[in-house]
């Protein structure tokens, strides 16, 4: 009962940081328009780590590169509003001068991608891009304070800052430039962290030890953190909230435990039911049946019910709308009501 | 220590291992360059026979009397016996005397004469061609799709599957008949002029550049434009590039650092190849405008069979080529620090 309370009063201080509102983004390619994400409206709340959960393709990447308005070309956002609410005021970043924009973004909202290999520029030291990262949004800063910062920052993700400051990428082990790039990321003190994938290129210690540092930088520094992935067990760790994606589309969106215990769309619980269980042996495995659908060429009605057990007449008729299941938990299915699932 | 310890030592090192290879390829070109031309049909003296008998109605008699007394040669001694003396005079720094297109003149005189033309006329072209190649390349990367891709792109592909000699006649015909400048298109300066430090002759100097100028510029552009353009598209995708912008980086510093400075590096070892080949010249285009460079001295020694000047330039080029790959390994560890060589 006590807990109950405790998450009540959690949820009433609860205040949007982001407002996203029926987001379109698509790619023109030579085959046709591939929509990526499809009409998609959520809030991230301030303080909390909100988990982005799906397939690869299902447009959860595309949906953390649009928060930026970076959506790599060919893509752009047909239409949507993203608005911040910071230092109370409201930013469309989208509307922003590109100047501005280019100063908000790493300011307020800063990014860590899946490759760190990628992610940093080889022919440079990891200096240059940390300190041309400060200098671009504060220009007057001697090299003096943005060492200090930079060594601060490089300490608290546990590297040897006059090691790896004079390094050059490749010269640092996968782990060492994924810790590289959160460094940089906290560099301007954001208060929003968007996470691509961080540690799906790491071998399974490394990720774990990033997972611990992420834990720590949540506690110690407080900020708000997208945290897009494919791994629904490493929500089970993390999140606050999960919102599970597919073919562009948010089809359930809850907290962590009622995404966990009490799913509401098929395609969450065949979800849950890919992680293995390391107290069961014999257990066996669920693959969902099928493939994830042609972005081009949508099935009409439901995008999931090709795939789905319980699918009837309605679901290939008639895209479900997204709606409110419980208190903070919305789902996209016509069958959520009459649906249960085993545990 | 022993001997051979010491000897593989020194061999492992990367530069010592480099300029010994460095040196045997020169080795072993100029002994095949210097069968190579003996196996050609004719020799020295028979054209020069042939010649005296064309042009001035001598006996075969008379005419090989004039050769035997005019040339220093003794084309009868056996191969092997010439090839010993070669190599000796070579390591005494020693290229002998031309046969027949000066006869008796030291080679070192000849090719100081004719090279300073050559290196002046194909470096500035070279150099032009890239730079201009390389920024209109990151320009269409850059714009890509557009008016100014499209328009670029198509001439570059046209005008380098054109052969540069074509070119340099098409530009003798349409300019230099049209416009009455045929004059300009002859030689590297005009004939009446006298060989100074003075405006006169320098801006003569400059005039007469210009068309053979041109014609190296159309004829290599494209291609340096062409990669250029592929390389910084490929570039423009690395997450790297994205995290620039993420981290709001000024546009300018994007487009030098992180794309240009990236896009570059594959170019680097084409320019470093093309650069030994400025020692060279250009065979058909020296003709075309019968410039005074290496390229023109080579096309009348291999006419005349005067088999050491031939030998002569064939060492330079592969000197210079040789030479400018042993930088280019070099540069490249400078500019791309991946392949930094290591101890």
């Amino acid at each position: 009962m006590a807990v109950k309370t405790a998450v009540k009063e959690k949820e009433k201080e609860r205040r949007a940081i982001i407002t996203v509102r029926n987001l379109s983004v698509e790619y023109r390619t030579h085959r046709g328009i591939v929509k990526a994400v499809r009409n998609v409206s959520f809030d991230v709340y301030e303080g909390e780590i909100l988990f982005l959960v799906g397939e690869s393709g299902s447009g959860k990447s595309t949906l953390g590169f649009a928060l930026m308005n970076l959506v790599p070309s060919p893509g752009y956002i047909k239409e949507g509003e993203i608005i911040y609410h910071l230092d109370g005021q409201d930013i469309e970043l989208r509307k922003l001068p590109l100047e501005e924009q280019r100063l908000f973004r790493w300011k307020q909202v800063a990014m860590v991608f899946q490759s760190a290999l990628n992610a940093l520029n080889p022919v440079l030291r990891i200096w240059d891009q940390l300190y041309d990262t400060i200098q671009a949004h504060d220009p007057n800063i001697t090299r003096e304070e943005a060492y200090k910062k930079i060594k601060y920052l490089l300490s608290m993700v546990r590297l040897d800052a006059d090691r790896v400051l004079k390094s050059y990428p490749h010269e640092l082990s996968g782990g060492m430039r994924q810790r590289v790039m959160i460094a940089m990321a906290l560099l301007l003190d954001p208060k929003i962290l968007i996470l691509d994938e961080p540690t799906t290129a790491l071998d399974i210690l490394t990720q774990k030890n990033i997972i611990e540092l992420l834990k720590k930088i949540k506690d110690e520094l407080g900020l708000t953190m997208i945290f897009i992935t494919h791994d629904l067990s490493l929500a089970a760790e993390l999140a606050d909230r999960v919102a599970v994606m597919y073919a562009g589309k948010i089809l359930e969106l809850s907290d962590v435990y009622t995404i966990f215990y009490n799913p509401k769309h098929p395609y969450t619980y065949a979800l849950i039911k890919t992680i293995p269980k390391l107290t069961s042996i014999d257990e066996e495995l669920y693959p969902i049946p099928g493939s994830p659908p042609d972005m081009i060429n949508l099935p009409p009605g439901c995008k999931f019910h090709p795939r789905c057990p319980y699918a009837k007449e309605i679901c290939t008729e008639k895209e479900p709308e997204f709606e409110q299941a419980g208190p903070n938990h919305y789902v996209a299915c016509h069958r959520w009501r009459e649906l249960k699932f085993e545990r | 220590m022993s001997f051979k310890s010491v000897v593989g030592k020194i061999y492992r090192n990367f530069l010592v291992r480099r300029i010994l290879r460095a040196f045997g390829v020169i080795f072993v070109t100029s002994t095949l360059t210097f069968f190579i031309i003996r196996l050609m049909p004719s020799n020295p003296i028979e054209i020069f026979i042939n010649q005296m008998m064309a042009a001035y109605g001598m006996s075969y008699q008379d005419a090989k009397a004039l050769a035997l007394a005019l040339f220093t040669i003794d084309l009868d001694k056996p191969l092997h016996q010439q090839y010993i003396e070669y190599l000796i005079n070579l390591f005494q720094g020693n290229l002998g005397r031309s046969i027949s297109i000066s006869p008796g003149t030291p080679v070192m005189d000849i090719i100081l004469a004719f090279l300073p033309w050559t290196l002046f006329s194909v470096s500035i072209s070279i150099l032009a061609s890239f730079v201009l190649g390389v920024i209109t390349g990151i320009i269409a990367a850059y714009r890509r799709g557009g008016l100014f891709d499209k328009v670029m792109s198509t001439f570059a592909a046209i005008i380098s599957a054109i052969p540069g000699y074509l070119i340099g006649i098409l530009i003798i015909v349409f300019i230099g008949v049209q416009y009455g400048l045929i004059n300009y298109m002859r030689g590297a300066y005009s004939a009446g002029i006298r060989p100074g430090f003075n405006l006169q002759f320098i801006s003569d100097v400059f005039l007469h550049l210009a068309a053979p100028f041109a014609t190296y510029v159309l004829s290599t552009f494209g291609g340096w434009m062409l990669s250029m353009k592929a390389s910084t598209i490929s570039t423009l995708g690395e997450d790297y590039v994205t995290v620039a912008k993420a981290k709001g980086l000024p546009e300018s510093r994007i487009r030098t650092q992180y794309v240009g400075r990236n896009a570059i590096l594959p170019l680097f070892t084409s320019l470093a190849i093309q650069l030994g080949f400025i020692f060279g010249g250009s065979v058909l285009i020296e003709n075309i405008f019968v410039y005074r460079g290496v390229g023109r001295l080579l096309w009348s020694s291999i006419n005349a069979r005067d088999y050491t000047v031939m030998q002569a330039v064939f060492l330079i080029i592969t000197i210079s080529v040789v030479v400018s790959n042993l930088l280019a390994d070099l540069i490249y560890g400078l500019i791309d620090p991946r392949v930094r060589v290591g101890e």
